[in-house]
Parts: C-alpha cells; structure tokens; sequence
C-alpha cells in the first residue's frame, strides 16, 4: 500500500507543478465527472435561463437575454469561453470571485440582477465544477449590448456600497437539527436554484427581504407578480403536498391541472424538470418545513 | 314572374346562409365556452395525474380521463372563434394575428392526447408517462405565449 500510495502521491506533485507552469492546466485539470457535475449543477443553478438569448436559435448560454427590471434594463453575458466577447481565459479564482462575490476579473463589481447574494453559499467543490463545465463550452463569438440603466446606477463602482449593506458571502451551513435532505433543500432553494431572488420580496434598495423569504414578490422581473411559495393558505402552497411540489417542478403541472405558462414555465425547463428526483423532492421538503407566512 | 320569385328565393336563402354562418353566438358566450373547455381538460389532466402517480385508487377511471381529453384535444380549435379576443378573458391578441402559428400549437395538444389515450389503452406505462409529458408541454407551450398571466 505504501510505496503505491508514494508513488501516486510523488506523480500528483509533479502533474501539480506542471499545472502550475502551464497557463492551460485549469481546463485541463478538470475531468470529465466535474464537467458532468457542472453541467447538472448549471441547470440546478438556473444559469441557462438568463444567460439565454429569447431567440428559437439561440446557443445556451452565450447570453444576451434582455431582462427589465424595476432598475433599468440588462442584457446578460456571455458564458462560453469566448476570448473577446465571453469568459475565455478566466481562471477558477476569476469565476470564484464573479459566482460568490459579484466580482469581474478587473475587481469591478457586477449589479445584483446576477444572482451572487445567493451564489455566495455555493460551496467549493460546486463552484469548480461550474467553472470547468463552462470552460469546456466550445466557445461561441456574441457581443452584448450595455445595459441600459438610470443615471445613479451607470457606474458600477456604486455596487460596492449595495455589497458592503447587503452581501453576506459565507457559504452554506448546513442545519445539524435537521436532516440530509433538507439541507440539500435548503442549499438548492437558497443558493443554487436561488428561488428567492424572484419569490421573495424585495426593499426599496432592491436586497431581498429575508426576513419573509419565499413570500411572494408584488414587482417580480418582467412585470410580473411573483406568487407566495410558503405555506400560507390563502395566497401560497398551503394546500399542496410534497407529491404536488414536486410535480410541479418536473412537469410545470399546478394541482388543478393546469400547466404554468410565464416566467417559471422557464425555469421548469432549464432548471428544475432537469434535475434529479431526489433533489426535486428536497426542495419540497424544505418548502414545506417553512413556517406559514402571508404574502403581501 | 319566374325569374323574379328565383331571385327572392336565392336572396332569402343567402341570407338565411348568411346568418347562420355569422352565427348568434354571443362573443362572451363564446368565452364562456372556452373557459369551460379549458377548465374541464385541465380537471381531466389533475384527476389523470393523481391516478397514474397512484395518489388515489381509481385505475379503472383512467380511461375516461384520457378519452375525454384526447376528445377535447380535437374541439380545442373551436373554442377561438373571431371576435372572442375581448371581454372576460386571458386569451392574449396575439392568437389572431398568428393563426398558423397558433393552429400548430393546437395541433401538438391534439396528437398529444390522442397519444395519451392509446398508451393508456395499450397499458403501456412508459410510453403513458412520455405521453403525459407531451400533453404537459403542448399545454404549456400554448400558455406560455398566448395567455396573459393572472396578475
């Protein structure tokens, strides 16, 4: 066992040297079970929706969707490892810091309508697999347009000021109290599939008002008002069961039978009919483990 | 004389024609309609689920559900008739100004729960759960572009 173990030990150190004096070894160190978990954890993470053009042709991920908020118009960036125009020569550093902190790999912060305040619990050993399943796109030219926002927002640098009142970067803790599945719940709601940035409402500063997570949001994206998902039974999912959640999430079914269309008709398509039964199933249970709360 | 009472006929009958095919039907009667047909596929489609995901206990009524629906998937196209574009209803503009875009989005619910009730027919479990799929998303993909959401 030993001298095996040396041996494996003395070829890591020097592939780890290699890697270190090649600019390349970032894409070449990831394999193909991290790119598999980073193509699974890019649905979970709702990444395609937004970073999707609103063409039938358009190509995952290479951005350009056009998102109206209620502070300006974003047109949303390009995602493959294009040089010019995506994120090609990014290291895992540069997507650890734009994924958890909102930071480009110039220091310059990005505006919250990209989701870091809930990307900032995603852990380690997630966040590099993203950065390897994105880096193993092949690459695709798309320029974007700017933005198009209100004067007091144009520069970014006033971002800094939102982070330091809004931004609690810390990675996920789990709850020792509860369950397996509920801290998978819990991770996949609040960070990954980051279910609150539309369902919880927000405060005049646009942060999410986490003191009432999940509790519907009046002025959703695109106009629309982001219905309740806790368990208050007049105006959330009082009445639905996990079994309902659950196929909602796979198949875009509501209990009555109807099928949602609007904006969640999206993510149940790139997002939540793609991931695992289990996971959709945790998701429910963290749900339903919320305590009722009224939406506004 | 002749020519003259020919020519009554042919103009009463015209109108008569006429009227008919601009039928009486009240626009709001005919959303009224729509929403019946609507909320009846939807309450097929809910009592379908909660079967064939062995929520409740009534396999012998699968049958009816799917049948039902793969009915209504083909009377689906009459439920849009001109001028019911306003009133009391969600059903956007949009489907009469792209009528054959429209007419493909009805023509995949149509397939889609005829398929439905064949692979119920045939106790084929796969091919149901692909099917109910299908039937869930051509209902969406209508939904999704040409229904206003509730506000």
């Amino acid at each position: 066992m030993r001298p095996g173990l040396r041996t494996e030990s003395r070829v890591f150190v020097a592939l780890l040297l290699l890697c270190l004096s090649t600019a390349t070894c970032l894409a070449a160190s990831a394999t193909a079970e991290q790119i598999d978990r980073g193509r699974y954890l890019v649905h979970a993470g709702g990444c395609i929706s937004c970073h999707t053009a609103d063409r039938p042709d358009a190509v995952p991920l290479a951005g350009g969707r056009r998102l109206e908020t209620p502070f300006g118009i974003f047109n949303s960036p390009n995602l493959t490892p294009d040089k010019k125009t995506g994120i090609g020569g990014w290291t895992d550093g540069d997507f650890e810091a734009a994924l958890r902190h909102g930071r480009a790999p110039d220091g310059s912060p990005y505006y919250p309508v990209f989701p870091y305040p809930a990307y900032a619990g995603i852990n380690d050993h997630d966040v590099l697999a993203i950065s390897a399943y994105l880096r193993s796109l092949p690459p695709v030219h798309n320029p974007v347009p700017a933005h198009d926002l209100p004067w007091y927002l144009r520069s970014r640098w006033v971002m800094l000021v939102w982070n330091l009142l809004f931004l609690d970067a810390q990675p996920f803790q789990a709850d020792h109290a509860r369950d397996a599945e509920w801290n998978r719940g819990a991770y996949l709601v609040r960070h990954l599939g980051h279910c609150g940035e539309c369902h919880t409402p927000r405060n005049l500063m646009g942060a999410r008002d986490d003191s009432r997570e999940l509790a519907g949001n009046p002025d959703g994206p695109d106009d629309e008002k982001i219905p309740g998902i806790r368990q208050d039974r007049e105006n959330g999912i009082g009445q639905w069961t996990i079994d309902d959640i659950t196929l909602f999430l796979e198949m875009g079914m509501l209990p009555d039978g109807d099928f949602a269309g609007s904006s969640m008709s999206k993510v149940i398509d790139d997002n939540t009919s793609q991931l695992t039964g289990p996971d959709r199933r945790a998701i429910a249970v963290y749900l339903q483990s919320l305590a009722p709360l009224h939406s506004p | 004389m002749q020519h003259r009472s020919l020519t009554t006929l042919l103009t009463i009958a015209t109108l008569a024609f006429a009227g008919n095919s601009f039928s009486a039907t009240a626009p709001a009667d005919a959303i009224k309609y729509r929403k019946a047909v609507m909320s009846a596929m939807g309450a097929h489609t809910g009592a379908f689920s909660l079967i064939n995901f062995g929520r409740v206990e009534h396999p012998d009524h699968l049958r009816a559900h799917v049948e039902a629906l793969a009915a209504m998937g083909t009377e689906i196209k009459d439920v849009f008739p001109a001028g019911s574009d306003t009133g009391d209803t969600d059903a956007l503009p949009l489907i009469w100004q792209e009528q054959d875009k429209f007419a493909q989005l009805l023509t995949a619910v149509e397939k889609s729960t005829a398929e439905l009730r064949d692979a119920v027919a045939a106790n084929d479990k796969a091919a149901t759960m692909k099917a109910f799929k299908a039937v869930g998303e051509s209902c969406k993909g209508c939904h999704d572009r040409y229904r206003k959401e509730k506000k």
